[in-house]
């Protein structure tokens, strides 16, 4: 098991299509755009733009689906650089340095550094995905429905122990997902649970009508309650666009070395961007001989963890596409649209239609190339776009989630669902309760229901489960360390 | 203490309490095992009950702590803004398929962006509301072949 690389030339051509090159440079603008918004990041970009792929070859909507995130992703450190508001978390570090570097007079030269570093950071992560794709697809395909139950409940506590808030709210958070799942028919049984005669609950609710509700709905109520009259004015003037020497110099062995260190994070479950990027940013100034200069707008401190978080946001599509397992919200989404679309991410994906897989991996290298392109063209652009008042972008974007909504089901009753989970994400948020689990819990529901049961029929108790195999035992293990590790480091904390 | 800190763990005991009552009640499958579609969700309900009770218990532990989760209500015009945003909402709901898309989503977008983004820009407001819904409309309906009412 090696890399394929027939399919892997294949799908290079074609995602060097003209069309998919077409949509990876629209998604990479629209992803960068909604990923600008403050407090929008690449989940809301996805789950707002999901409609848009309707009517699309599942491979064309893949790539433009994978633009728009890697554009979200761009877009948060714009205006973490240029305005000081991240896009979302994973954008934070890029505040830490590149806010300075603005004030300074610098902005051009970070946001050019901050692409470099994304570029470099993904490419490096390509590398690692092409080379490991492969073989874990090959692993996964030995999982059996405990082991895959154990997989997905290990996926879900990781997402709690690793999310912000506290581990209570965030359990809370993840059952309430996996109770909405079970709604509607049972596909096994036939039985109609928690339908209460409504026809439409029949087919239970749409997961995707959910998640518009919860990150576009419940973010814009959110923001609307935040918004102030400030001028978001970038302070100083842009400047130069083309970094200096000693700036690259600086940043080069930082990018280098924080690229694995953010795919690796990645790849793990409940990870992702925010801590790579945070981990990173750390440990590159705790080894920097100039760690007095982080904070102040040192390049190095931009760009660490800019590549980090962008290797992080490529480790984050193996789970997904060799497994099926979404490691974060976003990849949830992701995993929600593919769905939509038809595919099913996980081992057979590469066995049936590794030209899918492939041409994806292939765009992500080059909507990369595309979007630092796009970034240094258009930093003025995406200056006039940042200066858009959020008053008139979060009214359009409640609009496309009402739109989005009702062109999964042409139903209306889809309108009231959608505007029920954006109040409760609107009380998520102020209430601090994780919404990454309920997401997560609300795409693989199903599939852990499914998986439970099939695994009951074989075993006949959970201990049964527990010992299929040692992939399953190992998995059971790492649930129960992911639940009480950091209730034991919190305790060890507070003990020293 | 502040109860206002206990109304949210009480809505989740409530529902888990109420959803373990309906799983009780589900029907019996006529195919295969009888309880087969009860168990899962078995699992559920009693996992969000004993989590609700844990939640309260965390937020007594907590009782000296400041909360302040709902000062963000603080600003009666904000949050009045965003129950107007819920009514408006539930307006185009009820006028979407009886209207048409056009001019409802003309209608719900004008009067978000006089409501959030001031009336007095006024034109930008009525500008973005037309150009936006015509420019979406022609998306959906004519490029992705999505049918709208």
């Amino acid at each position: 098991m090696g890399v394929d690389w027939n399919s892997f030339l294949e799908g290079f051509t074609t995602a060097m299509s003209f069309q998919n090159l077409l949509f990876i440079i629209i998604g990479g603008l629209l992803g960068t755009i909604v990923g600008m918004l403050p407090g929008l990041g690449p989940a809301t970009a996805v789950a707002v733009l999901i409609p848009v792929t309707f009517g699309m070859d599942s491979t064309n909507a893949l790539v433009l689906l994978g633009a728009i995130y890697y554009g979200a992703m761009y877009g948060g450190s714009r205006s973490s650089i240029l305005i000081n508001t991240p896009g979302d978390g994973s954008a934070i570090a890029a505040t830490f340095d590149g806010y300075p570097m603005t004030r300074k007079g610098q902005a051009g030269q970070a946001l050019t550094l901050a692409t470099l570093a994304s570029l470099v950071g993904g490419t490096v992560a390509i590398i690692g995905f092409v080379f490991l794709a492969k073989p874990l697809a090959g692993f996964a395909l030995q999982f059996g429905p405990a082991e895959y139950f154990f997989l997905l409940i290990f996926t879900l506590s990781a997402v709690v122990s690793l999310s912000k808030g506290n581990m209570i709210k965030g359990f809370v958070s993840m059952v309430l997902g996996l109770l909405i799942t079970t709604i509607g028919i049972d596909s096994q049984s036939g039985v109609y649970r928690y339908t209460f005669d409504i026809p439409h609950l029949s087919e239970g609710i749409d997961f995707l009508v959910v998640i518009i509700g919860i990150y576009a709905v419940g973010e814009v109520l959110y923001n609307i309650l935040l918004i102030k009259d400030e001028d978001q004015r970038i302070k100083g003037p842009v400047g130069k666009s083309w970094i200096t020497k000693e700036q690259w110099s600086r940043s080069f062995w930082p990018v280098i070395r924080q690229a694995p260190v953010g795919f690796l994070i990645g790849i793990l479950p409940g990870a992702g961007g925010s801590i790579a990027s945070m981990i990173s940013y750390s440990t590159e100034q705790q080894i920097s001989k100039r760690s007095d200069e982080f904070g102040k707008g040192a390049p190095e401190g931009l760009a660490a963890p800019e590549s980090s978080n962008n290797a992080a946001a490529v480790g984050a599509f193996i789970p997904l596409l060799t497994m099926g397992i979404p490691g974060s919200g976003t990849t949830a989404v992701i995993l929600g649209a593919l769905i939509m679309l038809g595919l099913q991410p996980g081992p057979m994906l590469f066995q049936n239609q590794p030209e899918v897989a492939w041409t994806f991996i292939n765009s992500l290298f080059i909507g990369n190339i595309a979007l630092v392109i796009m970034n240094i063209l258009l930093i003025g652009f995406l200056i006039k776009i940042l200066k858009t008042p959020p008053h008139i972008l979060y009214p359009i974007i409640l609009v496309l989630a009402f739109i989005g909504t009702y062109t999964l089901g042409y139903s209306i009753i889809d309108f009231f669902i959608l505007m029920i989970f954006g109040v409760i994400g609107l009380f998520m948020k102020i209430l601090n309760i994780p919404t990454a689990p309920l997401i997560l819990a609300v795409i693989i529901g199903n599939q852990m229901e499914q998986n439970f049961r099939m695994a009951s029929i074989s075993y006949d108790s959970i201990w049964g489960m527990v010992t299929a195999s040692p992939i399953a035992i190992l998995f059971a293990a790492l649930t129960v360390l992911s639940v009480f590790l950091p209730a034991l480091f919190n305790r060890l904390s507070r003990v020293k | 203490m502040e109860i206002i800190r206990f109304i949210v763990p009480s809505i989740i005991l409530v529902i888990s309490v109420i959803y373990l009552i309906l799983t009780f009640n589900l029907p019996e499958a006529k195919v295969g095992n009888p309880t087969a579609a009860m168990n899962y969700p078995l699992l559920i309900g009693f996992s969000l009950l004993g989590l609700s009770i844990l939640y309260i218990l965390s937020e007594i532990k907590d009782k000296k702590k400041v909360f302040d989760a709902y000062k963000i209500f603080a600003d009666k015009e904000l949050t009045i803004q965003v129950i107007i945003v819920l009514v408006l909402c539930l307006g185009y709901t009820f006028l979407f398929e009886r209207i048409g898309f056009l001019i409802s989503t003309v209608l719900f977008l004008g009067a978000l962006l006089f409501l959030i983004n001031g009336r007095r820009k006024w034109l930008t407001n009525i500008i973005v509301a037309v150009v936006f819904s015509t420019a979406s409309w022609y998306t959906f309906a004519e490029l992705l072949s999505v049918s709208l009412p």
